[in-house]
């Protein structure tokens, strides 16, 4: 039997092990602010949010296979979004949230409909030129404050931000479940990554498709930077859109693994995790960004299928391990 | 300000012109490449810092140093970009930066945030050229990219190997089919263009200033100079430099200087959207 | 007339591909084309199919014009298609890769896996179903090229060297398979270097050089027509001299 890779196997249904450790996992994470201090909270209040961000990009860049090296943009457009309906219209955060939401939505699609039409390369410099843009924009207009930013209403409660980002990183993870791994949609989007002119000829509307698929992939950023926006309360071009936000975003879906469903959340995890503990040890540092340059090295070198790749090889078995060792020295 | 940004666009030429190679021989953007200037500066900052004399003699070293960086850096993106790899352009998109991540972090992490600066025996020296008053080291920096410019284009399309490399950057497929080792041509390629890039470092380090973050301005210069010009076709890149100069002084100029990096990359983006191969539609 | 092309012309550059091209398809006929590489049979696939935009002339099926069509919408008229080089999606298994095209018609999973199921039947693939593109054969692809095709129920099938590479014995199999397809009251074009096959398939034959249409008869008259001989049949033979 040719070994089959779990992430692109929608049709297989998972073990009711797997479901057991999801509810499991979903306990802890409802558990987790009772025994933390502020600081960690913090900190997993961050891991979730990037948890999030990393998966929003994988439906572009994972399963459609179109890297957006722009992503950021729509985080921060939501960031603003959520500071300019609260600060200017006095109108509440909710909205700002489903503002921000829609307007990250719709600019993917309207920047999506010529963009897409790109490829490879192409594409990733466009996006990358489009989020600079972005970036500069907001520095310049007024109603975004420029480069001094925009100081939105102060809301200290870190649970309910906590709760916040852990429903909006949920809901991207079950978005992703239900219309990628589970739908006609995901297979047309797979289909588009792995051959775009064979899935036209099998009557795949691609343009639909891919725009679909960005304005999803943009959908949650928007949202995400909303909350962001409204829990740090002070919010300037470089913090929502830097472009450590979009970097972060690839490079925790490349570690994690692309087009898998939880790769991203892996990558996430261990790269915020890293960067926090790091910090916490050193200080204000800029260390962890040589971890993370050789690490996304390393994966795109040795481990195209990122973490998870590794784990459902289980080359962490001896028997595997030695095998693949002498595998690779034999290459 | 006019003169300024030809200056400028002059040396982007320089390093657009390798650049614009990577693309079209290896099929990759090399998202480092302003990492690669970065380091040139540094190189040529803590040469002169133990050595003395002045920057300009350390030219041709820096050039021999990041010529062998790029070629024992190539086998691994080869490796990144070949073989039975799922999608090998995004794979080398990725690889280059997590490299220019790699670079950046170090670079920070060893000089930290400090701006630096190499001073030459140009430096406050000027020409007066009838009614202008040029900085001689702007000029220098000028001559410097029209002669490594001159020198690259006399490579590419006088000597034999040049117009391989040319032929295989419009064309990898047919190369390869005519029985060139694409990848070796992808070493020389790429190491020429490392040592050319880092090269212009040390000019642009002395002409500007030079900090672990820099990179990023040249990358986007390159950039734009490349999309500009059509990936992949060498000739349009000094067009595209030009433009890129003119471009910056205009928008300089009469709309202010704060809208520079946005005219840049609107620019890019339009010129993408409406025509992907390039001003010329030369690319590949 | 199922299919019909009015003067199509195609051209890359100064290389004219397809050149003024007419061809007529009748409803249930095989049609092959042949021409020596180059000729423009991939090329007018790709102008019938909407993957090219053609520089002028007009492509008519079942009545209706098709030239300006995207290439989903035509697949979606009845115009299934294989390529040249198997370009399946690689990193999904040879069921999903058929369940893609069962999804033209439904938005049900499993109606498009039952679907799937049957057509992979149809082709001698079920056994491999579950196998990952990556792990299967030339011959596997091939038919997998088929099958991608044929879920999505069309009307007219192109068929582009769908014999290439494979071995007699093989392509013995393809031809029963075609002939199969044929009596289930399909429409096929083949575009093949295998005479043979093009002998004991085709209702009628086209031969194309440089883009042009250079001959269109009866197999048996075609292989004694003077200007193919000339243009391709004898170029072949001087080449294996």
């Amino acid at each position: 039997m040719p070994l089959k890779n779990a992430h692109t196997q929608p049709h297989t249904s998972a073990p009711s092990w797997r479901w057991a450790l999801l509810g499991l996992a979903l306990l802890i994470a409802f558990l987790l602010p009772w025994p933390l201090s502020p600081l960690w909270i913090r900190i997993a209040t961050e891991v979730i949010m990037w948890a999030g961000l990393a998966q929003s990009w994988n439906i572009i860049g994972g399963y459609t296979g179109y890297l957006s090296f722009g992503h950021g943009a729509f985080f921060g457009v939501g960031a603003y979004m959520t500071g300019i309906v609260m600060l200017h219209l006095g109108w509440p955060f909710a909205l700002g949230l489903l503002i921000s939401g829609i307007a990250a939505a719709l600019m993917a699609v309207i920047i999506g409909y010529p963009t897409l039409r790109l490829r490879g390369a192409y594409f990733a410099i466009a996006t990358w030129a489009f989020g600079e843009m972005i970036r500069q924009i907001a520095t310049i207009l007024e109603i975004t404050g420029g480069a001094f930013g925009m100081q939105l209403p102060s809301y200290l409660n870190l649970p309910f931000f906590y709760y916040l980002f852990l429903l909006v990183t949920g809901l991207t993870y079950l978005t992703t479940y239900l219309l990628l791994e589970r739908s006609p949609f995901g297979y047309k989007l797979l289909a588009i990554r792995e051959h775009e002119e064979a899935a036209e000829m099998v009557g795949v509307d691609t343009v639909t498709i891919k725009i679909k698929a960005f304005a999803l992939s943009a959908f949650f950023p928007g949202v995400l930077g909303g909350i962001y926006a409204y829990w740090v309360t002070y919010i300037h071009p470089d913090s929502v859109l830097g472009a450590q936000l979009t970097d972060f975003m690839v490079v925790m879906a490349f570690l994690g693994g692309i087009g898998s469903l939880w790769g991203p959340f892996l990558g996430a995890v261990v790269v915020q995790l890293v960067n926090r503990v790091l910090w916490l040890v050193w200080g204000e540092g800029t260390f962890y960004l040589i971890i993370i340059g050789a690490a996304i090295c390393t994966v795109v070198l040795f481990i195209p299928s990122g973490i998870i790749g590794l784990l459902q090889s289980r080359i962490f078995l001896p028997g595997t391990a030695w095998k693949e060792i002498r595998k690779k020295v034999k290459w | 300000m006019l003169i300024d940004g030809l200056l400028i666009g002059g040396l982007i030429i320089v390093v657009g012109i390798g650049f614009s190679l990577c693309f079209g021989v290896m099929h990759i953007v090399d998202f480092a490449v302003g990492e690669w200037v970065m380091l040139g500066a540094y190189t040529g900052f803590i040469l002169v810092r133990y050595f003395g004399h002045d920057p300009m003699i350390y030219l041709p070293i820096v050039f021999l140093i990041f010529c062998a960086l790029g070629w024992a850096i190539y086998p691994l993106i080869y490796r990144a970009v070949s073989g039975k790899r799922h999608n090998p352009v995004l794979m080398g998109l990725v690889f280059t930066f997590g490299l220019s991540i790699l670079a950046k972090g170090g670079a920070l992490s060893v000089w930290g945030y400090h701006i630096q600066s190499i001073t030459t025996w140009l430096s406050g020296k000027s020409l007066a050229l009838g009614p202008l008053t040029i900085p001689a080291l702007r000029f220098s920096g000028f001559l410097f990219g029209i002669l490594i410019t001159l020198l690259l284009m006399l490579f590419l399309y006088k000597t034999r190997l040049g117009i391989t490399i040319r032929a295989t950057a419009q064309d990898r497929e047919m190369a390869n089919l005519l029985g060139t080792d694409v990848r070796k041509v992808g070493a020389l390629v790429y190491s020429l263009y490392a040592g050319v890039t880092g090269m212009s470092g040390i000019l642009i380090g002395a002409l500007f200033s030079i900090h672990a973050a820099m990179g990023v301005k040249y990358c986007t210069m390159a950039f734009f100079v490349v999309v500009l010009a059509g990936m992949g076709y060498v000739p349009g890149v000094i067009i595209a430099g030009l433009i890129l100069g003119l471009l910056q002084s205009f928008v300089g100029v009469y709309i202010g200087g704060r809208y520079n990096l946005l005219a840049l990359f609107m620019v890019m983006y339009g010129v993408l959207l409406i025509t992907p191969k390039g001003i010329l539609r030369r690319g590949i | 007339m199922l299919l019909q092309s009015h003067d199509l012309t195609k051209s890359f550059g100064g290389l004219v591909a397809v050149n003024q091209l007419s061809l007529k398809v009748e409803k249930g006929t095989i049609l092959g084309i042949i021409g020596p590489n180059g000729s423009g049979k991939t090329t007018f696939f790709n102008l019938i199919t909407g993957m090219l935009p053609s520089d002028s002339g007009k492509v008519i099926f079942n009545g209706q014009e098709i030239t300006k069509l995207r290439p989903h919408r035509i697949a979606r008229l009845g115009v299934g298609r294989t390529f040249q080089i198997p370009a399946p999606f690689s990193k999904m298994t040879v069921l999903e890769n058929v369940m893609v095209s069962a999804f033209l018609h439904t938005s049900s999973m499993k109606t498009a896996k039952k679907k799937a199921e049957e057509v992979l039947k149809k082709v001698g693939l079920d056994e491999k179903a579950d196998f990952q593109v990556l792990n299967v054969t030339l011959e596997d692809r091939k038919r997998l090229e088929l099958a991608r095709a044929l879920a999505i129920e069309p009307i007219l099938l192109l068929l582009d060297e769908v014999m290439s590479g494979l071995t007699p014995v093989e392509v013995k199999s393809a031809i029963n398979l075609i002939k199969q397809m044929h009596h289930q009251g399909l429409t096929i074009i083949v575009v093949e270097h295998v005479m043979d096959v093009i002998l004991s398939l085709c209702d009628r034959v086209a031969v194309l050089d440089y883009g042009r249409k250079i001959a269109e008869d009866t197999p048996q008259k075609i292989v004694n027509h003077p200007e193919v001989i000339r243009a391709y049949l004898g170029e072949r033979y001087r080449a294996r001299g």
